[in-house]
């Protein structure tokens, strides 16, 4: 059923149609509101799961965590601050290859304290081990839900999906609620291959020596990347089941593309519409947007941009001393490539500042022209207009 | 199920696609000793609940309020009947120092435990012997005066063997429960149930025997072996009146409880005023209005200084009674030989505190006013009569001097002493205590024991209170407190564990209906409402086996008890000494304790 709904009750209505059996959230903004929903949905009796409060993320996470060992569907949201707080217990997480998903409502990082869109938050837990998707749409919000706990449950990984704050949580778009015959039919029930058993006691996350540690990560990493390949798939059924097409990456207009811009999130949307102007100009440009971050899907990315001669990877987060991370990941999973494309690195919109159709066209003008790629980063839009005289003492004039 | 590991901690591992996703073992990390991380380590505690510490006797609240839960009324009687003499007495009429202290007022209000032990008093087995009482023991003790200390040195001594004579100057035995307590606060045939089941252990009680004028302390001692006084405070202070000589118009308010108890009721006619703000005052009030008089307290100081217990001052003041505070009576006077009275008072005010930290009056100057009255009652105390003592034991500030055993001196036989004669705090429940202690004390000299090494040992908290059931019994009664001296207060409660409950409803009479007779007004409790109000004890200090500590234990180092055991074992092997089983204890029953000087707690 077709509902006007924000993105992050598009993630509560997946919650509920996944029959998740038990939720463990901290609020926090911008993700509140999906859990608030939930709790509600838990009191109403329309979802069947136990809601357990408790006093941090870190405790969430850890809950989920015991829920998920159990062999239950689990899930936590969570944004900022409170995913930097279960950053331990991420790990903790995959190591345990634990199907848990978590949705994240990408927030700036504090201080200075600030409470909308930048990606940095997940981007600081890509080495954790979790499958990492990032959404453009509230529909997209709804069904990556759906697909997750099927990609989750079939590689015995945790999968984080994320998307932007305010611009998606709090935004209200058509979103296609499926049916529960529907969903049930695309994600049946878990069977755990392990969990906690009184029957059949073990001990698990115990000690493991240096004879095996190596060959437990290297197990794990090989499970991650088969991710890409059983995501494609599931994205393939899921198209069947209910009509909407979805991939590890999606392309736009790059068939005959000179420059591609590169992008996750709702920058994609944005970038879409300058793509569109750019090429009434006449000019041969296409969009790549990035949906799965982990396992990096090296060989589609390398396939995508085949030809082109420039990519302009535009990063709505910054690591301080190297500077965006997309870029950095793309221009690494390009560079055993043949004829690699070069990569242009932009920084755009921390901290929720607004991407424009105009500042995306803007940036692509801007790599176009350039010969080949800086050391630093285009930092687009940074004011650097002449500081204010300093008084005397220091301060500044009013 | 896992190729990488098996139960004898062999790995037939050979590459990484062996490795199943999660890596779990069968083995054990037994040989783990954690135990040796420890450098604190939980104890089973038992700590003494506020109610017992409260207790001037030291009366196992907790231990027969947890036997009526389980429902057995019985067994709650017998627990009570190990530390007390007549629970439907105190059921009726203890000040309940023990309700003050509860825990559960600082939640939801405290328990009800006086009237639940008016339940169990009510209950009995009146007519049976005691199980715990020892064989005779062929010493002879002689109790002067029947009131609660006397009764209860009696009660105590029968139990450890010594056959006892109570010697009663009265024409019915009692004291003060008799001829000062009204009967709407305790009714006759209460009184008489209860000492008719001390007769029946074996206590003899000789009425209308005046000790002094009938036969003198010199033939008593010849004739026993330890004696026991408590002859209380029987003498009213007279109020230095001027012009106080109305006849039977002014007199003590005790004279006038006592003749109303023994039936021949003073008849005070249509206006009564009570000086004084006392329990005897409110209690002289209160059956003055039962016999049709408007009544009126004159005060000197305010409510919150009185003496009286502020629910019988609240009581008083439903059923009509008006007070007069900041008043100080100075003279009497008629206005004509047998017409109505004028008492003149002095208007007060409080001054500066003086040394018990009340403020004291201060009269107002040139302020004086009169009320009406046709009989004025004088509550202001009352002394010990110690005369026929004649002055072989020592004696101070008009009381009667004992130790802490009771004992008052030998003069040829050992004497020990208790209630309102000795100076101490004058309520039915220590009176009760310094019958328990010198009962105590006087087996301890028979057997050349040290009594107050023995007392010492029988302490339980912070106050007089002791444990009689310990002493009579080999093996003492379940729960012992390991910590005797430890509270377990406020402090030690986790209160977000107890569900909010109000306390049981009691029904009580109107005030109108209750003015018109001397029948009791509070509704008892029945089995039900009995089960409801002692489901509310939070058994502060003591475990009842909630399995908070075993549930929260995150090395899985406290078990179960075996089976028929009560309580948890800690395996100190693998116990690491966090805690936490102690923080979440909710009743403070588990203590940490350094390693070194862990006491034998380690099972419950």
């Amino acid at each position: 059923m077709r509902q006007v709904i924000k993105g992050n009750h598009a993630v509560s209505q997946g919650v509920r149609l996944a029959r998740v059996k038990v939720i463990s959230a901290y609020p926090i903004t911008p993700q509140t509101t999906i859990v608030e929903e939930l709790s509600e949905m838990c009191a109403r009796g329309q979802l069947d799961s136990r809601y357990i409060k408790v006093e941090s993320e870190h405790s969430a996470m850890a809950a989920v965590i015991g829920s998920a060992s159990a062999g239950v569907r689990s899930f936590t949201a969570t944004s900022s601050q409170g995913l930097l707080l279960m950053h331990e217990v991420l790990h903790w997480a995959a190591g345990s290859r634990l199907p848990i998903v978590l949705t994240n409502v990408n927030r700036a990082v504090a201080p200075g304290w600030n409470i909308w869109a930048d990606q940095t938050d997940s981007l600081a837990q890509r080495d954790t081990g979790w499958i990492q998707i990032y959404a453009e749409s509230n529909q997209e919000v709804l069904d990556n839900v759906l697909m997750a706990y099927r990609l989750a449950e079939t590689v015995m990984l945790p999968v984080m999906l994320a998307y932007d704050a305010f611009f998606l949580s709090h935004t209200s778009e058509v979103v296609d609620v499926p049916e529960p015959a529907e969903a049930d039919a695309f994600l049946p029930a878990f069977t755990p291959p392990f969990r906690l058993d009184l029957e059949n006691p073990r001990m698990f996350g115990g000690m493991v020596g240096p004879d095996m540690y190596y060959e437990q990560r290297y197990a794990q990493h090989q499970d991650a990347l088969r991710a890409a390949d059983v995501y494609r798939e599931i994205c393939r059924e899921f198209d069947e089941a209910f009509g909407r097409k979805y991939d590890l990456v999606e392309t736009y207009r790059t068939e005959d593309a000179e420059l591609v811009v590169a992008t996750a999130g709702t920058v994609t949307s944005v970038s879409r519409i300058a793509v569109d102007r750019l090429r009434e100009e006449g000019w041969k440009v296409g969009l790549l947007k990035l949906r799965m971050i982990r396992p990096v899907p090296r060989r589609h990315w390398q396939k995508a941009l085949g030809g082109v001669e420039k990519v302009v990877v535009i990063d709505r987060n910054l690591s301080p001393g190297l500077g965006g991370v997309l870029a950095s990941e793309v221009r690494s999973a390009l560079h055993a490539a043949e004829a690699a494309p070069q990569v242009f690195a932009a920084v755009a919109g921390l901290g929720g500042r607004d991407v424009t159709p105009e500042d995306v066209a803007g940036i692509v003008r801007a790599c176009r022209e350039a010969e080949r790629p800086g050391d630093e980063p285009l930092f687009w839009g940074l004011k650097t207009g002449e500081p204010e005289p300093a008084m005397e003492d220091g301060r500044h004039a009013e | 199920m896992s190729k990488c590991s098996d139960r004898n901690g062999i790995y037939p591992f050979r590459s990484w696609r062996d490795i199943t996703p999660m890596l779990s073992s069968v083995g054990t990390m037994r040989h783990n000793r954690t135990g040796s991380w420890r450098f604190v380590k939980p104890v089973y505690a038992d700590r003494v609940p506020p109610c017992q510490n409260a207790c001037p006797s030291g009366n196992d609240i907790e231990g027969w309020i947890r036997l009526l839960q389980q429902g057995d009324r019985e067994g709650a009687w017998w627990h009570l009947k190990r530390e007390e003499p007549f629970p439907a007495i105190l059921g009726r009429v203890c000040f309940r120092f023990c309700e003050a202290a509860c825990n559960r007022s600082t939640i939801d209000g405290c328990l009800n435990i006086r009237h639940l032990e008016r339940y169990v008093g009510d209950g009995g087995p009146h007519e049976a012997d005691a199980p715990f009482r020892r064989p005779e023991n062929g010493k002879r003790l002689a109790v002067v005066g029947s009131g609660p200390a006397g009764m209860s040195a009696a009660y105590f001594a029968r139990l450890l063997g010594f056959s006892v004579t109570v010697f009663e100057r009265l024409a019915k035995p009692g004291g003060i429960l008799r001829v000062g307590i009204p009967a709407y606060r305790l009714p006759r045939e209460v009184l008489e149930r209860e000492f008719s089941s001390l007769r029946r252990l074996g206590v003899e009680i000789r009425t209308g025997v005046s000790v002094g004028d009938d036969i003198g302390l010199g033939p008593l001692a010849a004739d026993h072996d330890y004696l026991f006084l408590a002859t209380g405070c029987h003498q009213p202070i007279r109020l230095p009146l001027e012009g106080a000589s109305a006849g039977d118009r002014v007199l003590p308010a005790l004279d006038f409880l006592r003749r109303s108890a023994e039936g021949r009721p003073h008849r005070p006619g249509g206006r009564v005023v009570v000086v004084g703000g006392g329990n005897t005052a409110i209690d002289a009030a209160r059956t003055a209005v039962r016999l049709g008089c408007a009544v009126t307290v004159v005060y000197r100081r305010t409510r919150p200084e009185m003496p009286a217990h502020d629910w019988e001052v609240e009581e008083a003041l439903q059923e009509g009674i008006d007070f007069r505070f900041l008043a100080a009576p100075i003279r009497v006077e008629a206005e004509a030989e047998g017409g109505p009275l004028r008492l003149v008072c002095t208007e007060m005010t409080l001054g500066d505190p003086g040394p018990d930290g009340r403020r004291r009056p201060v009269p107002v100057a040139d302020r004086t006013f009169e009320i009406a009255a046709d009989t004025v009652l004088t509550a202001i105390g009352e002394e010990a009569d110690l005369v026929y003592l004649a002055d072989r034991l020592q004696t101070e500030s008009g009381f009667l001097a004992v130790a802490a055993d009771q004992s008052a001196g030998a003069p040829g036989i050992p004497v020990y002493a208790g209630g309102d004669m000795i100076g101490a705090e004058r309520t039915v429940i220590h009176a009760v205590a310094h019958g328990k202690r010198a009962a105590v004390a006087m087996d301890c000299h028979r057997r050349g024991l040290d009594p107050a090494t023995v007392l010492d040992g029988l302490a339980v908290g912070t106050g007089t209170g002791i444990r009689f059931a310990d002493y009579i019994e080999a093996a003492p009664l379940s729960p012992v407190h390991r910590e005797p001296r430890s509270v377990a207060g406020p402090d030690r409660i986790v209160a977000d564990y107890f569900r909010r409950v109000p306390p049981t409803p009691v029904a009580v009479r109107s005030p109108e209906a209750r003015r018109g007779d001397f029948d009791p007004y509070e509704e008892p409790f029945n089995s039900s409402t009995a089960a409801a109000e002692a489901k509310r004890c939070l058994h502060c200090g003591r475990c009842t086996e909630c399995d908070n500590c075993r549930i929260f234990c995150p090395d899985l180092s406290i078990h179960k008890a075996t089976e028929g055991g009560f309580g948890y074992t800690v395996d100190y092997a693998y116990c690491k000494g966090c805690g936490i089983c102690s923080t979440e204890c909710p009743r403070g029953a588990i203590s940490m304790v350094a390693e070194d000087a862990a006491a034998d707690g380690s099972q419950r």
